[in-house]
């Protein structure tokens, strides 16, 4: 699979320049990092442990707040304006590494809670709606079940279904199969491919070289809070320009 | 069947109770001492005891002074209580009679019959007693008959009955919409104990609740004026706190505006437990991953709603059984109220030992006493396991499936 360079002209998504953060204990977690989401983008982030990249894309919906610098997403600029970031939360969806579905809801509840809720959409018509992701997914027929009763791989599908239920306009990804028994990885990541080839714009925070490889227009890699290298996959993983990226492809190969 | 059951029965028997012969001994020596221990109890309470006490002064421990010609007020909301009980019971269960609702089915028949009979009640009252019961078990019957033929609409607001029926219930008890008023001074025994009980367990826990989430607000006023008021409350006794509420309150209230010395004592307990419920429910939100309201939140939900419907549901199941205690003691609590002076079931019982007529009945009455707050104490706990096991997604699921 070839990337697709021409997106490189679509409108842009997010737009993070000079990102600056520090935790209350003084700890500075990023240290002035840019970056630039088109629309229709597969955009992963790499790096070791400790090195920001979930803090980073956590800023992107305002579940981590900043100290210096802007982000722009979808037009809206974060700040401290609580109806700013509602705004922008109706606009970004979010997967995390721990699924965190709601394990009081059934399946069905789970994607219907949020469109119900907040779109204040009808009942009946974001059901038919939630059972249609759910098929997208591939697990129609778990709808009734709960959270529990399912499997990681199933779980973690049904939160990407979650997301989708509010008709973002970018996902985040943030180490979607990182808990994942390892069998389960790839049905995870074939769900996300599909979405990439569908157009989503995401922006992806974690190990898979492969999905990386096949997926993503570029590639990201931060280390202590920085952002060291960026680059076409194969560019990235054939040919690392910087040392660190060299160092970090070698310890996880 | 019960032929090849049996004899396995007296082998797990034989193999628990007497494996060696010391256990055996243990066993025997122990039978023995319950046997005694019983057997004085029993012909203590059969022969020895005058039950003239609990005879005579039944009305005194139901509802206290409360006057007579007004008592088919408290009389309707018993049959009301019992009604309501029924149909909730009915509409719950269905066609299906489990072991367990034979079981109170068979103690609640036998109770109507024996309680009126043993307190020696005059042919009218027991009749009342007989047709409450009659009333409570054949709604339970036609409930569970007839009930999934109610339409739907119906069913779900039926819930409803209970707050409307407690509302109901507090004008029955206390007059007013063309009753003829009767005052809180005048109520009492286990009358006065279940108003002040159910008073302060309503109230305690939605401001239970609040405290519990003002205490992990990023708000620092209402942070610390939440840890402040809990860790105030908990570092008193609640017996001066009953006599400071007493006293304060008709200080800090001009004339009138003070509430009557039995409602001053219920909003007391209501604080008092408030802040032992904050404790129990903010140990269930601690329970709740982070990760859930960020999810919520991920989702565009503002942080009142993804409170409501993301992580109180998961912390109050949680937070469930320790809350439940915290009502059984403010139940058991409430008979500090004998202390300031209010004629609750202790306090009647206090006034009644006084009575020289009963000199030395003191067994009897807190017998008495013991009895009546083990059935409370008992009900609150069986409801609650009953609420644990319906909250519960995984049993939910398995009685959907």
């Amino acid at each position: 699979m070839t990337n697709p360079s021409s997106s490189a002209s679509g409108a842009v998504m997010i737009e993070a320049r000079g990102v600056e953060k520090w935790y209350p204990n003084g700890f500075q977690a990023l240290r002035g990092v840019d970056l630039t989401v088109r629309q229709g983008e597969v955009v992963v982030v790499m790096g070791p442990s400790g090195s920001g990249k979930s803090t980073f894309i956590r800023t992107f919906n305002a579940l981590e707040d900043f100290q210096k610098g802007s982000i722009v997403v979808d037009g809206i600029t974060l700040s401290n304006d609580v109806r700013n970031i509602d705004a922008v939360r109706r606009e970004v969806g979010m997967v995390f590494q721990q699924f965190n579905l709601f394990p009081h809801l059934t399946v069905l509840e789970n994607l219907t809670l949020a469109p119900v809720l907040v779109r204040k959409r009808p009942k009946a018509e974001v059901e038919r709606q939630a059972r249609q992701l759910l098929e997208r997914v591939g697990i129609h027929e778990q709808a009734d079940k709960y959270p529990g009763q399912l499997s990681g791989g199933q779980q973690q599908r049904v939160a990407i279904a979650r997301s989708l239920s509010m008709e973002p306009r970018i996902l985040l990804f943030d180490e979607p199969t990182s808990a994942l028994d390892p069998e389960m990885v790839q049905e995870v990541l074939a769900v996300m491919q599909e979405l990439a080839r569908e157009g989503m714009t995401m922006v992806v925070v974690t190990h898979e070289v492969r999905f990386a490889r096949q997926v993503a227009h570029r590639v990201v890699l931060m280390a202590d809070g920085q952002v060291v290298e960026e680059a076409p996959p194969d560019q990235f993983f054939t040919n690392p320009q910087h040392e660190r990226s060299k160092q970090f492809l070698s310890q996880i190969a | 069947m019960e032929r090849s059951v049996t004899p396995a029965g007296w082998q797990r028997l034989r193999r628990e109770l007497f494996a060696s012969r010391t256990d055996g001994l243990i066993t025997l020596v122990l039978l023995g001492a319950l046997l005694a221990l019983g057997g004085g109890f029993l012909r203590w309470a059969l022969f020895q005891a005058e039950w003239a006490v609990v005879r005579v002064n039944s009305t005194l421990f139901a509802v206290g002074r409360y006057p007579l010609d007004q008592q088919w007020r408290l009389w309707l909301l018993t049959a009301l209580l019992a009604a309501a009980t029924g149909l909730t019971w009915g509409l719950l269960r269905g066609r299906s009679w489990p072991r367990n609702d034979q079981l109170a089915t068979v103690l609640l028949a036998g109770l109507a019959l024996a309680a009126p009979l043993f307190l020696q009640l005059s042919l009218a009252i027991q009749a009342r007693w007989w047709g409450i019961t009659a009333l409570l078990l054949g709604l339970r019957w036609g409930a569970g008959r007839w009930g999934d033929r109610l339409p739907q609409g119906w069913r779900r607001w039926l819930p409803l009955q209970w707050p409307l029926l407690y509302l109901l219930g507090m004008v029955l008890i206390s007059g007013g919409l063309g009753l003829m008023a009767v005052r809180p001074s005048d109520w009492g025994g286990l009358l006065l104990t279940l108003v002040q009980s159910s008073f302060a367990i309503l109230l305690c826990f939605p401001l239970g609740v609040a405290l519990a989430l003002g205490r992990r607000s990023e708000l620092p006023l209402l942070r610390w004026g939440s840890v402040l008021y809990i860790e105030f409350i908990r570092g008193a006794p609640l017996i001066t706190l009953l006599f400071l509420g007493q006293n304060i309150l008709g200080f800090v209230l001009p004339g009138g505006l003070a509430p009557d010395r039995v409602w001053r004592a219920a909003w007391v307990l209501t604080f008092f437990a408030a802040a032992y419920v904050a404790e129990a429910v903010r140990s269930g939100l601690a329970a709740v991953p982070r990760g859930q309201m960020e999810a919520a939140r991920a989702l565009g939900l503002p942080v009142p709603q993804a409170l409501i419907h993301v992580v109180l549901p998961q912390a109050l199941r949680v937070a469930l059984p320790a809350t439940v205690g915290q009502f059984i003691t403010l139940l058991q609590d409430t008979t500090l109220l004998s202390l300031i002076g209010l004629l609750d079931l202790l306090g009647v019982a206090r006034t009644v030992m006084a009575n020289p007529a009963f000199l030395g009945k003191n067994a009897e009455v807190y017998l008495l006493l013991a009895v009546l707050f083990w059935c409370c104490c008992a009900a609150l706990g069986l409801g609650s396991r009953a609420l644990e096991t319906r909250l519960n997604p995984n049993t939910l699921s398995a009685a959907r499936a």
